[in-house]
């Protein structure tokens, strides 16, 4: 006689549902496992026993009284060491077998931000995971796992999704994004692919950090692995929907001020008497008239003074109220900060997934809608999620699945150094007394009046609109804007084989492809020169896995877990630029035959790599206490010179759990020490073995062959990373408190670098097997639950790195002369970013101030000296330490959590200040002198200023200078180390306060399972920072080159409403 | 499965072998590009020698040579875009197994005297220079030479050249779009290049000048305008004269004429001054003010030939021909002729040159301050000032006659960062990654300073 019971499974320390528990008939093979809510359903015989059972809980034995049943589960400290654990390739091991560091993040922790970028969910969660992210709307995210070990090669993590690599850039894996974009010579962050993945299909990121956890993986492993498992269909019918809106403004602390008191103009010595006017007779009387220096970006110009009348740029533009007309000249009453508008996103999703005896299905969709801060800028993301398995016996199960994610984008963010990039503008060139309002009103007017929209405040000349240096921002924004879209395909079709109960073969093939069209413009009118162009790029990867696992108990003492398989990767990325030649013809039409002069051949690109590798290793665990892990994997690699591209990745662990010698002490829940070693390869970079030469377009009818700038090697080794860990696992007082640190020790030797070399070569660059980068490291993570109750709850999570990286070696020449650095990266300003020997990786040199004593030496001209080379260490992009520190509450149903994310030194070159202060935008280059005079007066009148600094002699310097014109403060009179700021800063990244109505509550609402309510904050507070007026996070792109700023972006404030019912 | 992958390393999209005439091709347009570029991260002489002035962005007119990192940008431009190409073409006619001896001998002996005259720009600007070391990629640290011994080497290398030439032989062709190939002209430039040479070490080495002006005179030198080696840029973009690029599709308004420069020829009615510059918003001529920010509108600006985007690149002419046959008789060379006569040929080659008249020219040769017989000062004023004038929007040129004939003298600009630079710096990259060299060069010459005065320049 069967009897349907319903019950509900909760956990006794924190109340809530537990998902996932196992539910037997006891003394049968029937059972289910417990939904989201924690309930079940069963049929069950009258007066039979459950078994009721989940990791890290004691199992409970439920007799059947009636028809629902209430089940608390109570945590068991003891089980900690048979939480399973994944690993590379997907392997599972238990938490005792596991001998390397891990750490591992629930899908929730990561979408309940609700960004579209999954990655930023991690930011500040993990050790000896560095994430940075940029502000552009859908710009890249830097991830690195235990510093950068490469000085060229990509040192981005590698992310697995089910077992499976997935893209995250060009075949170097680094990023999309174009190396001028990188360096900071203009183009838009087309984003990391990585953002492809949709949060809400994640059901736990696990982070690999060291190379024993990884080698399995091969040379994409090296840098680490962020281990991505999708939500898997349980049994039953399951629908999650989410829906959810945020909106966004900028942070001003991350903007810049503007000074009051002077406009445009770099200073005395135009046409007016006073010399801060233009003088030109504008209204046709014969008498000249005050203009304001139209072509001049930069804010040095007359003291504002509402009672003079000066024809500024809207006396310029027809149908415009102040057309034909002087106005009095003040400060803007709209400064650039007006320019951003809100950041509003909204996002849904919905995940159907049923599980049955025969197999299972999961069926996602999400949209998600992200508008910017800037006007004409939006990413529409739409993916779907499909995955379904069949077991076609007891033993064979066929599964696939398959991934899509369009995203199209519209007037993504101009980034670096070029006019695309309006906030490079507005920081570095601009005049205070134009009005952003303004120049919206005059951009609209401009169109209505029929002209092209361009009616900047940056004339050439009165009588001659054309915009000169910078376009009217709208115009910016909304005619020289980019589109693009990608589509992905990700999916894989696998059959997998119980042979036995201790044997399993897996064989899959998974594809991974996305192609991706980037439309840029530039319209007629602009300035520079109009032109269209488009880039298609498309990349393929094939993977083909066979893998056969071993998980056999030798007598009652020994566990060994062994695998063996093999791995072919097959990768192609293609490319296709075309862009017009001279102008366009007719405005409007952006095509590429809409051409002012025959355009040149498109660039093209094809490149393919193929890596094939076979791989064992096995897992011997003597006791559940005693584990030593081994693997072994060999590489073939088609970017490697025939004969030399065999490379073998040997690791070896060791793991011992010595809390299961301890078993009678109470206040010991678990202690384990592990210790590992390994060597991991990597080989060339496509194409980096032959020289070859780019043709050119011909000149006069005599074709044109461009040698390419970097020298091939066709006789590069593949580059070597070694990495030593040792690590403890410990936890106490029955899980409460927490600890697991380790220690590393990394050493990649022999990199392959296309090293920056003498141009007297006849290169600029070789690439070479050169180089050796250490990096030494603690990570800790700490955490607590203070308090435990049924009701109310805190838990702590403390995590902290500290990464230490050095250039041991750099290549030597025949005759033993050793480079003494390397120079990755030439920006703006004579800054390089570089590999320096002794130094840590990732140095910026140029000028630096001459000191004495420690005091800067100003020279007899009242200037501060400067050393006459550029080779000085003036900062280094790494950062001392880094850390996290996160709070939950809960109450009831009532959770509230916030994340401090903090980042200690490392340095930052500001292109912003570099340029900024040299124009005269900020107020520290105006305002009152030590005499408590305007400065910018003349010396003559009480102005002027005495830099801080001794002279040549060692005593204060007393010369007066002028700053009546540009240059006091910026580029032109002081070193680049004047704008070498710290970057450290301590934010509030995330808070979140979230409620789960009662089951009371949504039990009368039908289908309706559970409702939660979550109220997100995300980048809501910059508690403390040293660079002014920008993000110390912000930078260029994702990639090698960090530590400089070029127009950078200000930090996004975004709140966010989310309501997620499960049915 | 026992496919070689490694051939998937062969890029299909780039060939690994090219015709040496279109290396050769490439290196010539750009050393042309670099010498007539007004690129403020490459070319700004035509700035330090006040031909022209900046209008807002003034850092270059006060010599400021370190932000942009122009000696960077002119290394690389020579070292690895000019004379790379150069060395390869050679290479590669060399190891030709289907090119005519004599066609390969005089392909080979053309692209050497493109470097031969690469190798004068850097040494004139640097000083010590890689040249023994240099274009070794074996060698990635390669050592600076002396100046003056690389300079003597040179002559060695042309002379070689010239006797290599073949009029009856084969040559270059379209691939050459200075003289089409043609032997007997590059036989000429070789020796017009010779003479100029030599004129450049007179003050240094007079015994050797005297030898190599007379021999490169009496084996034949430029006789005419027509002479004249013009680099065919194109009338399309990308092939086009740089300074269209830099003046016209930018759009941008960086340059206005310089005081200094448009004065000098208003003085004299200098009947060049309507083809050098246009006329201000006044009707007249007017240069910007040296070192200062200047309105684009109120002055005068290139003139609207000069900023053709087919506007050829002159690579050497008659008119600085004649001008160094005058030094040359008035040093007491035997060349022929008087330094008068050579003086009026130069100055009516100029104008002729640039749109002039024959009747302009005599008559601008005979106003007083122009006349040799009246004209200010010694032989090197008379002519370095004449030529000053003449190797207007030849910037490099004028940089270095301006020095070796100190004169004329040009006024300190407004804000100068230094004095006259009288060399440049060394490029970052050299301090980056060529240190060891880099630092022992800069020892040489009592410390990388740009007012080390380099070896052609005595007093």
């Amino acid at each position: 006689q069967n009897i349907n019971v319903t019950g509900k499974v909760t956990a006794k320390d924190d109340g809530l549902p537990i998902i996932g528990a196992s539910v037997g008939v006891k003394g049968t093979t029937t059972g289910t496992q417990t939904k989201t809510d924690g309930t079940f359903s069963l049929s069950v015989p009258s007066g039979g026993v459950l078994t009721v059972s989940y990791i890290g809980y004691a199992p409970q034995e439920v007799t059947v009284t009636g028809p629902s049943l209430n089940i608390v589960l109570v945590p068991s400290a003891k089980q900690l060491g048979e939480v399973v654990v994944t690993g590379a390739l997907g392997l599972t091991r238990t938490r005792n077998q596991q001998a390397y560091a891990a750490q591992q993040v629930s899908g929730d922790e990561v979408s309940k931000t609700r960004s579209s970028n999954f990655v930023e969910g991690l930011s500040g969660k993990v050790s000896g995971l560095e994430i940075r992210q940029n502000n552009g709307l859908g710009s890249s995210t830097n991830v690195v796992i235990r510093g950068a070990k490469s000085i060229f090669n990509s040192n981005q993590a590698l992310f697995v999704v089910d077992g499976v690599p997935f893209n995250n850039g060009s075949p170097s894996g680094s990023t999309i994004n174009s190396s001028d974009q990188r360096t900071g010579r203009g183009g838009y962050d087309y984003g990391s692919p990585i953002q492809d993945i949709n949060p809400d299909n994640i059901e736990s990121v696990t982070v690999l950090k060291g190379a024993a956890a990884s080698a399995l993986y091969g040379s994409q492993g090296a840098n680490g692995v962020i281990l991505i498992t999708t939500k898997k269909a349980r049994k039953g019918l399951g629908v999650v929907v989410n829906t959810g809106v945020s909106v966004g403004a900028i942070d001003k602390s991350t903007f810049a001020k503007y000074q009051k008191e002077y406009g445009g103009g770099y200073g005395p010595g135009y046409e007016d008497p006073s010399g801060y006017f233009w003088y030109r007779d504008v209204n046709g009387d014969g008498q000249p008239d005050l203009v304001t220096p139209l072509t001049e970006d930069a804010s040095y110009g007359a003291a504002f003074d509402p009672n003079l009348k000066v024809y500024q740029w809207n006396a310029f533009y027809k149908g415009l109220s102040t057309y034909g007309q002087a106005t009095p000249w003040v400060a803007a009453a709209n400064d650039p900060s007006t320019f951003f508008q809100k950041a509003v996103s909204n996002n849904q999703s919905i995940f159907i997934t049923s599980g049955g005896d025969n197999g299972s299905f999961k069926l996602g969709y999400t949209r998600n809608n992200d508008s910017g801060i800037l006007p004409n800028s939006n990413i529409l993301k739409n993916s779907i999620n499909f995955s379904g398995s069949h077991n076609i016996t007891n033993k064979l199960t066929a599964a696939a699945s398959i991934d899509y994610t369009r995203t199209d984008g519209l007037g993504r963010y101009g980034t670096g150094y070029q006019a695309e990039n309006v906030v490079g503008n507005f920081r570095q060139w601009w005049q205070v007394n134009t009005d952003i309002k303004q120049q919206k009103e005059a951009y609209y007017n401009s169109l209505a009046q029929g002209e092209n929209g361009n009616a900047t405040w940056n004339l050439s000349n009165f009588n001659d609109p054309t915009a000169i240096y910078w376009n009217n921002p709208y115009f910016a924004r909304y005619q020289n804007y980019e589109s693009d879209s990608r589509n992905r395909y990700f999916g894989n079709v696998s059959l997998n084989y119980k042979a036995t109960d201790w044997l399993n073969i897996l064989g899959r093939v998974t594809v991974d492809n996305w192609n991706q069209l980037q439309d840029e413009r530039r319209a007629v009118g602009t300035t520079g020169v109009s032109s269209y162009s488009r880039r298609n790029t498309g990349w393929n990867e094939t993977d083909f896995d066979l893998i056969a696992s071993v998980n056999k108990n030798l007598g009652n003492d020994f566990n060994l877990k062994a695998v063996a398989g093999t791995n072919i990767r097959k990768q192609r990325y293609q490319d296709l630029y075309a862009i017009t030649n001279g102008g366009l013809v007719v405005p409007g039409i952006y095509a590429l035959s809409n051409s002012l002069n025959t355009p040149d051949a498109p660039t093209e690109a094809d490149q393919r790599r193929q890596v094939n590798g076979v791989y064992a290793g096995a897992t011997l665990t003597y006791k559940n206490t005693y584990t030593l892990d081994g693997t072994l994997r060999r590489d073939v690699s088609s970017t490697l010179p025939k004969g030399g591209n065999a490379y073998y990745y040997p690791a070896v662990s060791a793991g011992f759990v010595f809390s299961e010698l301890m078993k009678d002490q109470d206040w010991l829940s678990y202690g384990k020490l592990r210790a590992n070693y390994a060597e991991v390869g990597n080989d060339a970079p496509i194409f980096s073995t032959i020289d070859t030469y780019t043709l050119g377009t011909p000149i006069n009818g005599a074709p044109q062959a461009i040698i390419n700038a970097t020298k091939n090697n066709p006789n590069l080794k593949p580059e070597r990373t070694t990495s030593s860990e040792f690590g403890a696992e410990l936890s106490f007082f029955n899980g409460r408190l927490g600890f697991d640190g380790t220690y590393y020790v990394n050493k990649t030797v022999d990199q392959i670098i296309p090293v920056t070399i003498s141009a007297a070569t006849g290169y600029s660059a070789a690439y070479l097997n050169s180089g050796t980068v250490q990096n030494k490291g603690i990570e800790l993570t700490l955490n607590g639950s203070p308090v435990r109750s049924k009701d109310f709850s805190w838990k702590i999570d403390l995590n902290f790195t500290r990464n230490r990286s050095k250039v041991l070696e750099l290549f030597k020449d025949a005759s033993g002369q050793q480079a003494q650095n390397l120079q990755i990266g030439s920006f703006q300003g004579g800054v390089t970013i570089n590999a320096s020997l002794g130094q840590p990786l990732g140095t910026i040199r140029g000028t630096d101030f001459v000191y004495l004593n420690g005091q800067r030496v100003v020279g007899d001209d009242g200037y501060y000296l400067q050393t006459s080379t550029a080779n000085n260490v003036i900062g280094n992009s790494n950062p001392k330490w880094i850390g996290g520190i996160n709070n939950t509450f809960r109450y009831k149903n009532l959770t509230l959590s916030f994340l401090i994310d903090i980042r200690k030194g490392g340095s930052v070159f500001s292109l912003d200040t570099y340029y900024g202060f040299d124009t005269g935008l900020y107020p520290e280059t105006a305002g009152l002198n030590d005499l408590g005079n305007p400065s910018r007066l003349p010396i003559s009148k009480g102005g002027g200023v005495i830099v801080k600094g001794v002279k040549e002699d060692g005593t204060p310097n007393t010369t007066r200078v002028e700053n009546t014109g540009s240059g006091l403060y910026g580029y032109e009179t002081n070193p680049n180390a004047a704008f070498v700021y710290d970057a450290g800063y301590v934010k509030l990244r995330q808070a979140l306060i979230s409620y789960s109505f009662p089951q009371s509550v949504v039990s009368k609402l039908g289908p309706v399972k559970g409702i939660d309510l979550s109220l997100i904050g995300r980048n809501l507070w910059i508690i403390h920072k040293n660079l002014p007026y920008a993000d110390p996070e912000e930078s260029l792109s994702s990639g090698n080159l960090q530590g400089y700023q070029s127009g950078a972006y200000p930090t996004v404030r975004t709140v966010a409403l989310n309501a997620k019912f499960t049915f | 499965c026992t496919k070689d992958i490694t051939s998937l390393n062969e890029n299909p999209k780039a060939p690994a072998t090219v015709p040496a005439t279109a290396l050769f091709t490439q290196g010539q347009n750009t050393l042309a590009s670099n010498l007539s570029s007004a690129n403020v991260y490459l070319n700004i002489f035509r700035l330090i020698e006040q031909q022209w002035q900046e209008t807002t962005y003034i850092t270059e007119s006060n010599y400021n040579i370190k932000d942009n990192k122009i000696p960077d940008g002119i290394w690389t431009a020579f070292y690895r875009d000019v004379l790379e190409p150069f060395e390869q073409a050679k290479a590669n006619f060399a190891s030709s197994p289907t090119l005519a001896a004599g066609t390969k001998k005089n392909s080979i002996a053309i692209a050497d005297i493109m470097q031969v005259y690469s190798y004068y720009y850097l040494l004139t600007t640097f000083g010590n220079i890689p040249y023994t070391d240099a274009l070794n990629i074996d060698n990635k640290f390669p050592k600076y030479d002396d100046a003056a011994t690389v300079y003597n080497a040179l002559l060695t290398r042309l002379d070689a050249d010239i006797a290599n030439l073949d009029e009856a032989e084969g040559s270059l062709d379209n691939a050459d779009q200075v003289y089409g190939g043609d032997v007997a002209s590059w036989r000429k430039f070789a020796n017009t290049f010779k003479l100029k040479m030599g004129i450049t070490m007179a003050d240094v080495d007079n015994a050797k000048a005297k030898s190599v002006v007379e021999a490169a005179v009496a084996a034949g030198v430029f006789t005419s305008n027509a002479d004249n080696a013009n680099f065919k840029f194109a009338t399309n973009p990308p092939n086009t004269n740089p300074v269209w690029v830099d003046l016209v599709q930018s759009g941008r308004l960086d340059f206005v004429a310089g005081k200094t420069f448009v004065d000098a020829l208003t003085t004299s009615a200098d009947p060049r001054i309507g083809l050098y510059f246009t006329k201000d918003a006044a009707g007249g001529y007017s240069g910007g003010k040296i070192g200062t920010k200047n309105s684009y509108d109120a002055f005068s600006k290139p003139s609207v030939a000069l900023t053709a985007p087919n506007f050829p690149g002159l690579l050497l002419d008659y008119s600085e021909t004649e001008f160094n046959l005058a030094e040359a008789v008035e040093r007491g060379y035997n060349v022929g002729g008087t330094a008068a006569t050579h003086y009026n040929n130069a100055i009516t080659a100029s104008i002729l040159y640039w749109g002039g008249t024959q009747a302009a020219a005599t008559a601008y040769i005979a106003t007083p301050s122009v006349a040799y017989a009246t004209a200010t000062g010694d032989y090197k004023q008379k002519i370095g000032y004449q030529k000053w004038l003449a190797l207007y929007n030849r910037g490099w040129d004028a940089w270095v006659e301006n020095r070796r004939l100190d004169y004329p003298k040009l006024p300190a600009p407004a804000n100068p960062v230094s004095d006259f630079p009288v060399r440049f710096n060394y490029p970052v990259s050299e301090q980056n990654v060529n240190t060891v060299n880099y630092n022992d060069a800069a020892a040489k010459i009592g410390g990388d300073e740009v007012t080390s005065k380099l070896f052609f320049d005595k007093n």
